[in-house]
């Protein structure tokens, strides 16, 4: 079963179609990056009137790449993001659905994360636990199995990705910030500073608002201070704390395997450091880190299969949290 | 050729066909900013109610404002993802070429403003002498400086959503205001029907854009994303 997924939810446009919940046929994302550098982050209003210039070519490149006529089902992200690029791809994947009379489904973007190990690592052992850590989110989930998921932990404040968007800007590394921070720290010192980490023996929660804080501290202290020194530091701050708290949350519920997840994922320390939870480690390709279509897609051909439909009345929902079960 | 409407250009939601015999079918929704939610089902209600299924439409109108950004946005993705569900095209339509048409087809034969909300206490308005003569296009203004501009022309009818919000300062100005607030997805067939009698050719989902006459607010949203 051929599904187009569509995924508007922050400042990517993108579609996908994908087969049998697994097999990618297509793929495309058209990135906003350039249009929001300017402001070091990620400006509503320009997002969503992007969206609605992009998602058609997307959606055309995605449907010929399969080389697809008609999928058999649309989903589409309805939440959690920005609400006004959450409804142009809401909106345009119910009309599509609409005109090739086939069924349509909302994905809960969080979820779509969770499929993005599904579809790249056929041999993933579940209970599992999921570090997603994003521009908007960080979360610890376990996964009993797909569609069960229960929260571990959360972000009290600042999420992981937030927290690289504005100590970059703080530092005029420019913006995306994560990958800014990261190509800085590779000419610095971790050591050079000792960042807070913040509730890092206590709890599977995090904070990150602190750290932000103690780097314009140290900055304003000492401006004479190396860049990639700071830079460096804050990240191994970062990536020590969900490091440590993945790896105690692997033990405390026994899971089986390790993934990580979101944009955040993208970062060469963690990526580097996640195996040292001890349990076989799933870190996604870059592509399918940042957010894509082809999650969005794997996501909606299990809710479809479990669930159904969704109604046509289905509203976009910016604070969206994932199906927890108990 | 069977045309469907899409109106969301202000809170209410509309839509509506047409064919060679003009309107056929139309239903308004209280959308109260709610459009996501209530233009799909209306979009299904008015095929059902019409019995025309999805593949007879020929060509898909839609209001491109100005307007609510967010309606808009709702109005022209869906547009936009039937059109190219369906292989057809798109003809776009402004509101305030909607909101004459309603005053000209109610009878009036003066000038006509058609004034829209434009919230923050500004107005999008255009003006028309005639259903499809537009003298001044759609612009964003002040309402007071808007109504001391038309002061006192008795010719003249002020209609549209701006019109009511402010109508006490267009009625100080000796100015009629009409019963005419959101745009009707009657009218905006109507207006694709003639468009396309006068030759004009539907185009690609993709190329359609809002009317949107203001910037985009850049303030950056830490906390929704
Ligand atoms: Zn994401």
């Amino acid at each position: 079963m051929n599904v187009l997924g569509i995924e508007t939810s922050c400042d990517e446009t993108a579609a996908a179609v994908v087969d049998d919940e697994r097999v990618v046929r297509s793929s495309i994302v058209s990135s906003q990056i350039d249009l929001h550098a300017r402001y070091g982050g990620v400006v509503p209003e320009i997002a969503g009137r992007a969206h609605l210039e992009l998602l058609m070519p997307v959606v055309a490149e995605a449907m010929s790449g399969a080389g697809l006529e008609r999928p058999d089902a649309v989903a589409a992200t309805y939440g959690p993001g920005l609400i006004g690029s959450l409804l142009v791809g809401l909106s345009a994947a119910k009309a599509l659905a609409m005109s090739w009379d086939v069924p349509f489904v909302g994905v809960n973007h969080l979820e779509g994360h969770l499929f993005a190990p599904v579809i790249e690592e056929p041999a993933l052992e579940w209970p599992l636990v999921v570090l997603l850590v994003s521009g908007g989110h960080t979360l610890l989930v376990q996964a009993t199995a797909p569609g069960r998921y229960r929260l571990l932990g959360q972000t009290l404040d600042d999420a992981a990705g937030e927290a690289f968007d504005k100590v970059a800007r703080f530092l005029g590394l420019g913006y995306p910030g994560g990958p800014a921070i990261d190509r800085a720290a590779k000419e610095g010192d971790p050591r050079a500073f000792r960042f807070p980490r913040a509730m890092a023996d206590e709890g599977f929660d995090f904070s990150f608002s602190g750290l932000k804080t103690a780097v314009v501290r140290t900055v304003e202290r000492d401006p004479g201070a190396s860049t990639p020194d700071i830079a460096a530091s804050f990240q191994d701050a970062v990536v020590d704390v969900l490091v440590t708290k993945a790896a105690r949350a692997v033990a405390d519920v026994g899971a089986r395997s390790f993934c990580l997840g979101g944009g955040v994922a993208a970062n060469s320390l963690l990526r580097l450091r996640a195996p040292e939870v001890g349990v076989p480690t799933y870190v996604p390709s870059m592509a399918m880190c940042t957010d894509n279509a082809a999650m969005v897609a794997a996501a909606g051909a299990f809710r479809l299969a479990h669930d159904g439909p969704s109604p046509l009345s289905l509203s976009a929902d910016p604070n969206l949290s994932l199906p927890w079960t108990r | 050729m069977i045309l469907l409407g899409i109106e969301t250009a202000a809170e209410l939601v509309g839509v509506a066909l047409s064919d060679a015999e003009g309107p056929r079918a139309g239903v308004w929704v209280r959308g109260e900013r709610r459009h996501a939610e209530a233009l799909a089902p209306a979009i299904a209600h008015v095929l059902d109610q019409a019995g025309v299924s999805l593949p007879d439409v020929g060509a898909v109108a839609v209001d491109v404002g100005p307007g609510l950004f967010t309606g808009l946005r709702v109005g022209i993705a869906t547009a936009q993802g039937l059109a190219q569900g369906l292989g057809i095209g798109v003809l776009a339509v402004t509101s305030v070429s909607v909101l004459a048409r309603e005053a000209y087809d109610a009878g009036w034969e003066g000038p006509v403003a058609a004034v829209v909300d434009a919230r923050r206490g500004e107005v999008f308005c255009a003006r028309f002498d005639g259903p499809t003569h537009e003298t001044h296009p759609p612009a964003r203004t002040d309402p007071a400086a808007l109504a001391a501009e038309l002061h006192g022309d008795t010719t003249l009818l002020v209609v549209g959503t701006g019109a009511h919000r402010y109508g006490g300062v267009f009625a100080a100005e000796g100015l009629h205001v009409a019963d005419i607030r959101e745009p009707s997805p009657r009218a905006l067939v109507t207006i694709a029907a003639d468009k396309l009698a006068a030759g004009e050719t539907p185009v690609p989902g993709a190329q359609v854009r809002p009317v949107y006459l203001r910037e985009a607010d850049a303030r950056i949203n830490w906390v929704q994303r």
